[in-house]
């Protein structure tokens, strides 16, 4: 079994991409996270076949703004999860109204000041957790993995909504102590 | 601007998420210019999908994928470069509105009733969005509701109050379904609001009930 690469290894291939445009960094990358992008479309109930469409379109708007990566502001498992978030965006929406605008251009990342690096943040965030308990997980995967509302994950997991509302309360109070403790 | 009422932690890691609906994500994109509190909380957010996005068990892709995409480079001009030009600021009637707003389709100020004006804007990206821009004269009150899903307001200029406190400039107030509140503008001033309404808003008394098909929302 190969390794993952680390965070550090993981921004030396983005800038590589971005300021060299080389093709073997972008190829690495692409192994590492096209597999897992494709789970991620797949999880939002999309065919094989849109969900290997996107995992295209979402390697290919790395490539075009690779630029526009910050190492100071988010760690790369980040930026490409705000660049396959926005393509989801924008399929949806080209999926309900054929005649919507192209995607807004802007990147979405917004400043992060809490003093840690993007690479720090992503291990920091990964190692967090790991901590959590496993329904604290599952709440927040499904909250990142379903257009879900709180109400509407109570019902799924059956259980009240202020359990889903008390567990992710937790989860995210959790999740900042730790952050904290790091930075 | 000193900030002091926020988005909540839920609507904070949904517009994240990338789970928010169109108007609602406007509304809080323009909070988030005005408060660096809640930016970052959206970075924690986001460095959160990230890690949820590698701890994912890997799909295969198909045999070609990676090619067919090297191969698509070939056809990429140069790569995006930093510094777009400068975009015109957003506004109405000489009003400046949040950047938020950009792409958006502001309509005119319209009449809804004594000392009260909205603006319904349009959001390319969502054709049900129901997004407005309200206008509301010193001491007004506006109608007393209640909310059928979370309401999404964020103060532009001038101020309000409700039961909950006194929202200013930069501002968001973010009222839950089965909450009822009736907020009054100060005194001292206009106050222009940009509000998004998840659900419908449930007017109770008869001036609301007539203002509903004109709100339309
Ligand atoms: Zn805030
Ligand atoms: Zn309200």
């Amino acid at each position: 079994v190969q390794q993952p690469p680390s965070p550090d290894a993981l921004v030396e291939m983005m800038l590589k991409v971005a300021q060299a445009r080389d093709r073997q960094a972008f190829a690495l990358l692409f192994r590492y996270f096209g597999p897992k992008l494709k789970t991620f479309f797949l999880r939002w109930t999309m065919s094989s076949l849109v969900a290997e469409d996107l995992v295209q379109e979402t390697m290919l708007t790395v490539w075009r703004k690779a630029s526009y990566f910050d190492a100071d502001r988010a760690g790369v498992a980040t930026w490409i999860f705000t660049v396959a978030r926005n393509i989801r965006i924008d399929h949806l929406r080209r999926h309900r109204d054929p005649s919507a605008l192209p995607p807004d251009p802007e990147t979405a990342m917004d400043t992060v000041e809490d003093g840690m690096l993007g690479a720090e943040r992503d291990a920091a965030v990964r190692d967090a957790l790991t901590v959590l308990s496993s329904e604290q997980q599952t709440i927040i995967r499904l909250s990142y993995f379903s257009e879900k509302s709180q109400t509407e994950i109570a019902d799924e997991l059956g259980i009240p909504l202020g359990t889903v509302k008390s567990r992710t309360r937790l989860a995210m109070n959790r999740l900042r102590a730790l952050l904290e403790d790091k930075s | 601007m000193t900030t002091t009422h926020h988005a909540t932690d839920e609507t904070l890691m949904r517009y994240a998420a990338g789970t928010l609906a169109a108007a609602p994500a406007i509304v809080v994109k323009a909070h988030l210019a005005s408060c660096p509190a809640c930016r970052a909380r959206v970075g924690e957010y986001e460095a959160l999908g990230g890690a949820l996005l590698e701890e994912t068990e890997p799909t295969q892709m198909s045999a070609t994928a990676l090619n067919d995409v090297l191969a698509m480079l070939d056809e990429e001009d140069a790569p995006v470069s930093f510094a777009p030009p400068p975009l015109a600021p957003v506004e109405i009637e000489g009003i400046r509105l949040p950047d938020a707003l950009r792409g958006c389709d502001i309509g005119r100020w319209r009449w809804i009733g004594p000392g009260m004006k909205m603006s319904r804007v349009g959001v390319p990206q969502d054709p049900d969005a129901n997004l407005i821009l309200l206008k509301v004269g010193p001491g007004r009150a506006l109608p007393d509701h209640g909310h059928v899903g979370t309401e999404f307001t964020y103060i532009v200029s001038g101020s309000f109050s409700d039961r909950f406190g006194r929202f200013l400039p930069g501002d968001l107030a973010e009222m839950d379904e089965d909450v009822e509140h009736q907020p009054i503008v100060d005194k001292d001033g206009e106050c222009i609001c940009l509000a998004a309404m998840e659900g419908k808003m449930r007017f109770k008394n008869v001036i609301g009930r007539m203002l509903q098909p004109i709100f339309g929302i």
